[in-house]
């Protein structure tokens, strides 16, 4: 149904271009025009009016394409300021900003590695943890859900999307990290203590806050866009494809492993990818439960800071412009690293739009 | 039913259709539909497009289910047993009554695994094995010469002919015991048509096969029993020729010969 | 039959997995629900009709949350009246004049990218570009921030809802003598108003919980002030400042905001999706 929209509008997109590319060249062999002006020959207010419309529309593409730049103009002013903001912390450091591990407002020496370890880190920890929920519901939602379920679970999902961030940060850090510190802390410090390896991962002491909390946070929330983006995806698999899977005898958790999933790929990666581009720039939820402490630990039980929580906490009150240089720097680091990751998203999922419209 | 014989020796019926009725929601769509599918014998389901072929197709494998809304009555019994019983297994029925869609459904794997996969279903075979049985199916659907070079390929890579034969071969593969064809030709060009209609000609040898076909030379061509049906009913069932050269029913004379359709 | 053996084996599996399937989306509708739990249990008792009539108190005094509630909604309201024409007339633009192009695409790339980047990056560049210059905080700067959120979403909505109005009902207007931006005015914005008010209203309730683009751009003010030259406070930052407080009358105060701006977004969002759902039946 979609394609025949898609096919419709195409089409007449190309006849408006002709058409337009015409009216631009000799406004006269417009044909609307010319039998307006054939008929009303003698009526020069008819010609009035007409050329007052040509010149809205003038007037009106004018300002939408303004609009349109307007968005790069945007994306290049922000790239340009945090450039600009971030030059004393650029010129005083160097490359060697981004490998320092000391972060001391007091001596002035600022490095940006914990906040970016920090940031990969939880974010990672989110992935892994939302991933195979989200992808869970996705199936559910398409090839499991009774009819009258599917849109009640599918709007719960969404509305997880829609609280604000503040709200989960207040959550995560009054009820869900207690309850973490309590309950599930020690649980996988028993459990994984005694493994090699592994051992290191779960170390020290429960604070409750931490990278561990802040992972989890973070899954909570980007697993409604994984959810919704699969489904999306999963709905663009040809039923008939589904249909030969389920006629060779496959039962549902054959045909979404076998067929599903290899076919929507790509869409699915695309999901996973913009998640992680959120999880990399929230900023608020975090800030509650990570510990803000400039600090690398193997431990996911410890304190630390990401990007964003840094620039949040620290920003109102660095004092020294070096200070506020290497905040605006941590924050052109945080742009690009999501720029990267959110356009590569961007780029899969295209792929899969164009896949389905074929 | 003496105008059912045709061909004088014994038949068996391999399914048989009991006062089969048929509902999209509140939409009744066949109407009391009965006749047999004759073992060993290809038989072509014809009429104008939602007279409800495919849809008669789609109950005997029960693709139905995967939708809501949509429910049988009646019998449909293959072996005697009830396949419309809410109790029968599914899978297990699909494995038994394989289907070969309109068009080519490769899936998203190589032409080797899109055979070994369906026969890992319910066997388990060392590697030397499967890959005899992945030939075999391959030979059977006259497809091996054209890909023994390339088996890791994906399926995606053939073309359109091809396609349709890899999933004929997938579907042989398995070993079912009823093939349907829902116009497995209408996405085909005449060379790959050839090709697929032979290939079904061989196949009844083993198999029992029902084809929804819009081609009534293709119907001639392949069967040996036809089911002329109009607006959700079955209107003449009968040999082939009997059907093409001396219906009994009105409507089916118009049809054939090009008066409405 | 043969293979059974495999079959029971490829069966339990299957129930096994269903299991999990089934587990993840009541997971998923557990955590909405558990969040929307405590919020009630801790924000009800800090609801009162003082919320509403005073404002924010300094530590250790009872108030209300007015000066906050005020603030946001008039941030939002200018944010959402600079943010929303822009991202109409762009996502017009991507629409109807420059499908196919070059630019169109390049716009459509950048803006994606931009609807998911780190808002708090969005605060860093109006304080570069507003606050640093002006020299003060001020709540123009937090509606600018705001604004910059929302021209994203509108663009989106309003491409894709554009793109759904059938070419017919355009080529209708175009053989009328209509021209170009008649025909998107009458007929294509009339087409597809129910999905435009819904992408607005998808705006406003993104903007009306953002928090990090507002710290160090509109910052907070424990007065009632209606001066957007001047800091002001806003819901999630008041939220954000108590809630960090060691005062519980404080910490009190920002629970009843959570739970006043949660259930004021999700009312929002569940009624823009009623309303782009019943568009999408017709």
């Amino acid at each position: 149904m979609w394609e025949g929209h898609y096919a419709l509008l195409q089409d007449h997109d190309v006849q408006s271009n002709v058409r337009e590319h015409k009216s631009e060249q000799t406004a006269l062999a417009d044909p609307a025009l010319k039998i307006g002006q054939m008929a009303y020959a003698g009526s020069s207010r008819r010609a009035q009016v007409l050329r007052a419309f040509k010149l809205r529309d003038h007037i009106f593409h004018g300002v939408t394409f303004t609009a349109a730049v307007g968005v790069l103009i945007i994306l290049g002013g922000v790239i340009v300021s945090l450039v600009q903001g971030s030059m004393p912390a650029i010129r005083t450091f160097g490359f060697g900003f981004l490998a320092a591990k000391t972060w001391n407002p007091v001596t002035g020496h600022f490095g940006a590695l914990p906040a970016i370890y920090g940031t990969l880190v939880t974010s990672i920890v989110a992935i892994i943890i939302a991933v195979p929920i989200g992808l869970g519901i996705a199936v559910f939602l398409t090839e499991l859900c009774p009819q009258a379920l599917k849109r009640p679970v599918g709007i719960a999902v969404e509305l997880l999307a829609g609280i604000p961030s503040i709200i989960y940060g207040i959550w995560g850090l009054f009820v869900f990290a207690p309850f973490l510190q309590q309950y599930v802390q020690p649980y996988l410090i028993s459990l994984f203590g005694p493994v090699p390896g592994l051992s290191a991962l779960f170390a020290g002491p429960p604070y409750g806050i931490g990278f561990l909390t802040s992972g989890f946070i973070l899954a909570i929330m980007v697993l409604p866009y994984i959810a919704s983006i699969s489904r999306d995806v999963f709905e663009t698999v040809p039923p008939v494809l589904k249909e030969a899977a389920y006629g060779v005898g496959c039962t549902t958790s054959e045909v979404v492993g076998k067929v599903v999933l290899p076919y929507a790929r790509v869409g699915v990666i695309g999901g996973i990818m913009l998640a992680l581009g959120r999880a990399l720039g929230e900023t608020m939820a975090v800030t509650f439960v990570i510990g803000n402490s400039h600090n690398i630990s193997a431990s996911l039980f410890a304190p630390g800071t990401t990007i964003s929580a840094s620039i949040a906490n620290e920003f109102t009150e660095a004092t020294s412009s070096l200070y506020t240089a290497s905040l605006i720097e941590l924050g052109l680091i945080l742009f690009v690293i999501t720029f990267i990751v959110l356009a590569a998203a961007r780029l899969m999922l295209m792929r899969i739009e164009r896949k389905a419209q074929v | 039913m003496n105008s059912m014989t045709p061909v004088g020796i014994d038949l068996r019926a391999k399914i048989s259709v009991k006062n089969l009725k048929f509902f999209y929601g509140q939409n009744q769509v066949l109407k009391n539909i009965n006749m047999p599918l004759f073992a060993n014998k290809v038989t072509a389901l014809i009429g104008p497009s939602g007279c409800g072929k495919s849809t008669f197709l789609r109950v005997l494998n029960r693709m139905y289910d995967l939708y809501p809304r949509q429910h049988a009555e009646g019998e449909v019994l293959l072996d005697g047993e009830n396949i419309l019983d809410p109790k029968q297994d599914l899978n297990l029925l699909r494995a038994r009554v394989g289907m070969v869609f309109q068009k080519p459904t490769p899936f998203p794997m190589s032409i080797y695994e899109n055979i070994a996969f369906g026969i890992r279903l319910y066997e388990k075979l060392p590697k030397s094995e499967l890959d005899g049985r992945v030939e075999t199916a391959l030979k059977g659907a006259a497809l091996w010469d054209e890909v023994k070079q390339k088996l890791n390929a994906s399926g995606l890579s053939l073309s359109g002919g091809q396609q349709q034969r890899l999933c004929i071969a997938r579907t042989v593969a398995i070993k079912p015991e009823v093939i349907l064809f829902d116009e497995p030709c209408s996405a085909l060009d005449p060379i790959s048509t050839a090709k697929v209609e032979e290939l079904i000609d061989e196949l009844k040898n083993s198999y029992t096969i029902a084809i929804v076909t819009h081609n009534m030379q293709q119907a001639a061509r392949v069967s040996e029993f036809a089911a002329f049906m109009y607006l959700g009913e079955l209107v003449e069932f009968s040999g082939t020729s009997q059907l093409f050269t001396s219906p009994e029913q009105k409507q089916t004379l118009n049809y054939i010969t090009g008066r409405f359709g | 039959m043969r293979g059974m053996k495999i079959y029971e084996a490829r069966r339990a599996r299957d129930k096994f997995a269903m299991v999990l399937y089934c587990g993840a989306a009541v997971l998923g509708i557990v955590w909405l629900l558990f969040i929307l739990f405590a919020l009630v249990r801790s924000g009800v008792g800090g609801l009162s009709l003082t919320v509403f009539t005073q404002n924010t108190p300094p530590p250790g005094s009872a108030g209300g949350l007015l000066n906050a509630i005020v603030g946001s909604l008039i941030m939002t309201a200018v944010g959402v009246a600079i943010g929303a024409p822009i991202g109409l007339l762009a996502g017009t633009y991507l629409a109807e004049y420059g499908r196919g192009s070059v630019l169109a695409s390049t716009v459509r790339f950048i803006n994606d990218i931009l609807l998911s980047a780190p808002s708090i990056v969005i605060g860093l560049f109006v304080y570069e570009i507003m606050v640093a210059p002006m020299g003060h905080f001020s709540g123009i700067s937090g509606a600018i921030a705001l604004a910059i959120i929302v021209i994203p979403v509108v663009l989106r909505t309003t491409e894709d809802m554009l793109l759904l109005v059938p070419g017919a009902l355009r080529e209708a207007g175009t053989a009328l003598g209509m021209t170009r931006a008649l025909v998107i005015n009458k007929v294509a914005y009339r087409a597809a108003k129910a999905g435009l008010v819904t992408g607005m209203l998808l705006a406003v309730a993104r903007v009306s919980g953002e928090t990090a683009p507002l710290l160090f751009t509109a910052l907070n003010n424990q007065f009632f002030d209606a001066n957007l030259n001047e800091p002001m406070p806003s819901l999630p930052v008041v939220i954000y400042q108590f809630a960090l407080s060691p005062y519980k009358d404080w910490q009190k105060l920002a629970w009843a905001g959570a739970l006043l701006i949660t259930f004021a977004v999700l009312a929002l969002s569940i009624f823009a999706r009623v309303l782009g759902s019943r568009k999408a039946a017709q």
